[in-house]
């Protein structure tokens, strides 16, 4: 009965119906009486808009609305996780390729996509700022109307800037200087599921369906943009089928809601996965980074100036610049350190977050510092990392939270893994890359655990379930605590109207913070239980265990318990439980990381000469989780992420053209790992010393993976050919033009 | 997607005359449909009739040997012919080239005339044909017409298909003595790419001939009749000189796929591997299991 239910691999609640095609999807939802949306947009980044005439396309038969921004309040609604930037639509100039002018509703998806091509948009195109260079050039026209924001940077495409840092980088020394500019482009999420938005509006508010990731921050956003009570919203939010960060914040659903609302017709809009690559992106890095080091390895400074290219609007990208530069220093005690952030507008589709949250792009940077210190002072590339890695509480940011891992031990165990040291075949090297996350700082997960007659529970959590494994591992936690199999835990999700507040699903909070909620909420019940034991036998030495109540001697089950304390009339013990990560308005990010998310990956890497082409041979991954609660999970999702990683440092990329057009708009040019492309070994391997803050000792994971994956590929491709290359990604042709300026 | 009707025809009589019934341009043979779909969702085709192919009863799928030619009819998928022990034995490359087309969904209904019609300067298969010979045969009303895949394929998107025509199979000939084949292709991944290039090679007893795809606006052949290539105690140096120059027509392009220099350059890193692998192939001059 009590077996315990975690550190074992319980099967995926939901998997099988995941890969045999029976999960419905947001995209299943079928409503009655529905209209089907298209989205007018222009063959350009940037453009004035003239005027739009709607006249054909309302004339195409079962066109319901066609809605302009002279259709929506005035001054235009507009909304956003940090700044109310994004309009609902765009009003007087478009500021990305594929922002909507207009939308149509109409009966049949082919009305909306032939009246969607008929309105007549007059326009005239401006020019674009795309690059980061271009985005601080003061002769640059603003991407932002200055009279949306406040302050001086008003006046500039810089959004906002960052100073961190301690010590005194002026006065600090050393004999080793190495100094780089490191790029990282812009990539997609390429989630398998496309974005799909539904609204239903009727006398009773507003419902709203999207595989979102924080159904409760769209349920406010939805509530202020329609003036509405947060109680007349509901969002229901299907598993999502892949989100990667890019399902966190709103996109079309306030426009969807405004046509549901003026058609007073449910209303569908089903992106393609061209459109998600103009929805959203990982924000692109450019990073200037000068490193001191004494000549055994020692970091004696870091001086850095990095610069995040956001897109038109800042979405939740200014946070991912801000939180992953406050870690510009790595997972390393830096004596001396001088940061300077700037978070840049571009015409581009808004950056937001992307698995990772800026991690990978502030590792590509420091990593590499780190082996071109090692190769130019001669000393091994994994020494030179455990010289100045921090040992459990030593500090990475001066006055902050310290080391709360057993790092040396990951990084020793990705070493031999990967046979650090031992003799390598012609053409080929290694690579090693450590990084941290600063997890989730504040925020509120909220549980309620239902304990039934039969004994079986229902967890009620405002998680979303994108893949990540929450609902297994939110019914393992609430099995364990109250006794059960997890086949007796129902966990419900995915409804504002039903469950309780959670922040988000990101920053691999959940086991930690809903884990903790739900853990809490178990214990809540089993309180509760122990005082039906009292008042029921009227006895005081009462015992909850995990599914058993020792009563004066007896053990109870607990449903033999719930009928003795419920005396025939049938009812249900509901629990309650929280965990809050308060806010501390004195630190930087607004509150310490909850924890950090330590990787350390190494590869061994084959080098074609004549093609450029790489081979990974070797992979190896090993992620600082605390605990795993659920073992295969976790390994899954560090595999996952390792290819994610390799997916940016190997192929993907996202290229414009000079009027702002993504040009490899879709599957057939943006590429992605496939099977044929992972690593012909591929290792994921845990350090589990139960020192989290979740249950039983867990972190959050899932992130790690990867980090470090471009700093080692690109490391073991200068020991396989002295080539170094410091722009992303290391395709084949790079390589060769590399290895053509090598000689 | 511009609307448009679509049409099922019984016979090749009856495709006819549908034929007849529209202006050129305005209608669209359907076999597989891999890439007339993502034409028609681009907007980049825009038929008034899409003519399906695929239940003409005096056009079934299939493989035949005729008068010393392997005919493929138009409905037969990649993955037949990739599966046939024939075409695996007298032309390894071109079932090779056909098994990087797309994925093994794509091959399941991509069709090898289809590849040919869809005219692109990077059609997978192009190489292969045009090292063998390859014929397509092209039907109307009036009768048939056979004409080299080398000169059918006019440029991007372009070919000698007439009003009135259809494609209705490809003719390979049985070579007399075996030959030693090969393909080789650069890709950004290794798995379901586009090619950023491709070729084929076949070493005859003194003629070494090459096809190049995706560095010329249609694939191009050219034969060493010098007989360096097919000599295996030629240097290298003596080797490179004949492949650079038989790689000097070659005109590619930059694109997303890859840079103008980087393809001309790999032309001749892949050349080099593509004639080492045909030399060291096994010959076999009978297929096995043939029917």
């Amino acid at each position: 009965m009590s077996a315990p239910q975690i550190g074992v691999s319980t099967r995926r609640v939901g998997g099988r119906e995941r890969v045999t095609g029976r999960q419905r999807f947001v995209g299943d939802v079928r409503l009655d009486n529905l209209l089907h949306v298209r989205l007018v947009t222009l063959d350009c980044a940037r453009a004035r808009i003239v005027a739009i005439d709607t006249t054909d396309a309302e004339r195409v038969a079962g066109v319901r609305a066609v809605l302009t921004a002279a259709d929506l309040p005035d001054p235009m609604p507009r909304f956003g996780p940090v700044y109310a930037d994004r309009p609902v639509l765009a009003v007087g100039e478009t500021r990305f390729h594929g922002e909507p002018v207009a939308a149509v509703a109409a009966e049949t998806e082919e009305a909306a996509e032939e009246a969607a091509a008929l309105v007549r948009v007059t326009v005239e195109e401006l020019p674009a700022v795309l690059t980061v260079e271009r985005a601080l050039d003061p002769d640059a026209p603003l991407v932002q109307d200055p009279c949306l924001r406040k302050g001086p940077l008003a006046q500039t495409n810089t959004l906002r800037e960052w100073h961190f840092g301690w010590g005194d980088v002026d006065a600090a020394s050393a004999p080793c200087v190495v100094e780089n500019t490191y790029t990282f482009p812009m990539v997609t999420h390429f989630a398998i599921e496309p974005h799909v938005f539904l609204a239903s509006a009727d006398h009773d508010g507003v419902t709203v369906w999207s595989a979102i990731q924080h159904p409760y921050l769209l349920q406010s956003t939805i509530a202020t943009l329609l003036g509405l009570p947060i109680a007349k919203v509901r969002v229901i939010a299907p598993d999502p089928g892949g989100a990667f960060g890019g399902k966190q914040h709103a996109k079309f659903e306030p426009l969807v809601a405004f046509l549901a609302l003026r058609t007073g017709r449910p209303c569908r809009l089903a992106l393609t996965l061209a459109q998600t690559f103009q929805a959203v992106r990982r924000t692109a890095y450019r990073v200037r980074m000068r490193t001191g080091f004494a000549a055994d390895g020692t970091i004696r400074f870091q001086d850095v100036v990095t610069d995040g290219l956001l897109g038109a609007y800042a979405d939740i990208g200014v946070r991912v610049i801000s939180k992953s530069t406050y870690l510009m220093c790595g997972p390393y005690r830096v004596p001396d350190a001088r940061v300077h952030v700037r978070a840049l507008l571009s015409h581009t589709p808004p950056a937001t977050a992307f698995r990772g949250f800026g991690t990978p792009q502030v590792a590509w940077a420091v990593e590499s510092q780190m082996d071109e210190a090692a190769r130019r002072l001669g000393i091994d590339r994994l020494a030179i990392r455990l010289r100045n890695l921090a040992h459990r509480g030593e500090e990475v940011v001066r006055g902050d939270k310290p080391a709360d891992g057993d790092w040396h031990e990951a990084v020793h165990k990705a070493a031999e893994a990967i046979g650090w040291g031992n003799p390598l075949p012609p053409g080929r090297g290694r690579g090693i890359g450590v990084a941290i996350k600063s997890s989730a700082t504040t925020g509120a997960s909220y549980a309620i655990v239902r304990l039934h007659m039969d004994g079986s529970a229902t967890v009620m959590a405002g998680t979303s379930d994108m893949g990540q494994g929450a609902r297994t591992v939110l019914a393992q936690i609430a099995a364990n605590e109250l006794g059960l199999t997890t086949d007796a835990v129902q966990v419900v999700m995915g409804d504002t109207g039903v469950a309780p507040f959670d922040l988000q699903t990101s920053a691999s909070r959940s086991t930690v913070f809903m884990g903790t909620a739900v853990a809490e909420a178990c214990r809540d019940v089993k309180r509760q239980l122990a005082g039906m034991a009292t008042r029921a036998f009227g006895a005081d030495d009462v015992g909850v265990g995990n599914g058993t109540v020792a009563v004066e001697g007896r053990t109870l089950s607990f449903p033999d318990l719930l009928v003795a304390g419920f005396a025939g009339v049938r009812g249900e013990v509901i629990g309650v439980g929280s965990r809050r990560g308060e806010a501390d308005t004195a630190h930087p990010l607004g509150g310490a990381p909850s924890f950090y998310e330590f990787n350390c990956t190494a590869v061994e890497v084959e080098v074609d000469r004549e093609t450029g082409e790489l081979l990974i041979v070797k992979h190896v991954s090993v992620a600082d989780v605390g605990k795993a609660l659920n073992p295969a999970h976790v390994e899954a999702q560090d595999e996952g992420a390792a290819i994610m990683g390799l997916g940016h440092t190997l192929m993907e990329h996202l290229i414009f053209d000079e009027h702002g057009r993504i040009v490899n708009l879709g599957a057939l040019d943006y590429r992605i790992p496939t099977t044929k492309d992972l690593p012909l070994e591929l290792h994921s391997l845990l350090v589990e010393n139960e020192d989290g803050p979740g249950p039983y000792g867990a972190k959050g994971a899932g992130e790690g993976g990867l980090f470090a994956v471009s700093p080692a590929v690109a490391a073991a491709v200068t020991e396989a050919t002295g080539a170094v290359i410091r722009e992303l990604p290391l395709t084949a042709e790079r390589v060769w033009r590399a290895l053509r300026t090598e000689g | 997607m511009r609307p448009f009707s679509y049409a099922r025809p019984a016979s090749l009589g009856e495709t006819f005359d549908l034929l007849d019934s529209a202006g050129p341009g305005e209608i669209r043979p359907l076999v597989g449909g891999t890439d007339l779909i993502v034409g028609l969702q681009s907007g980049r085709i825009r038929p008034d009739v899409v003519v399906d192919l695929k239940h003409l009863a005096d056009l079934p799928a299939g493989i035949e040997q005729v008068d010393g030619r392997l005919r493929i009819s138009a409905p037969t998928s990649l993955t037949d012919i990739i599966g046939d022990a024939r075409i695996r034995t007298w032309f390894p490359a071109l079932a090779e080239a056909a098994s990087t087309v797309g994925s093994v969904q794509i091959r399941n209904r991509a069709s090898l005339t289809g590849n040919i019609c869809n005219a692109s300067p990077a059609f997978d298969t192009g190489p292969a044909l045009l090292v063998h010979d390859a014929v397509v045969l092209l039907s109307s009303r009036d009768g048939d017409r056979r004409v080299p895949v080398a000169d059918f394929v006019l440029g991007p998107r372009r070919t000698d298909l007439r009003a009135g025509e259809i494609a209705t199979a490809v003719e390979l000939p049985v070579p007399e003595t075996p030959l030693r084949a090969s393909f080789a292709r650069l890709t950004r991944r290794r798995g379901v790419d586009l090619a950023t290039l491709s070729l084929c090679c076949v070493v005859g007893p003194r003629r070494t001939r090459f096809a190049f795809g995706a560095v010329a606006p249609r694939p191009f052949v050219v034969d060493d009749d010098s007989g360096v290539l097919a000599d295996p105690s030629s240097s290298p140096e003596d080797r490179d000189e004949v492949l650079r120059a038989m790689t000097a027509q070659a005109s590619p392009i930059t694109d997303v796929r890859g840079g103008a220099d980087y393809r001309q350059a790999m032309l001749l890193v892949l050349g080099r591997r593509a004639l080492a692998a045909a030399r060291s192939r096994p010959v076999q001059s009978q297929p096995d299991g043939a029917r």
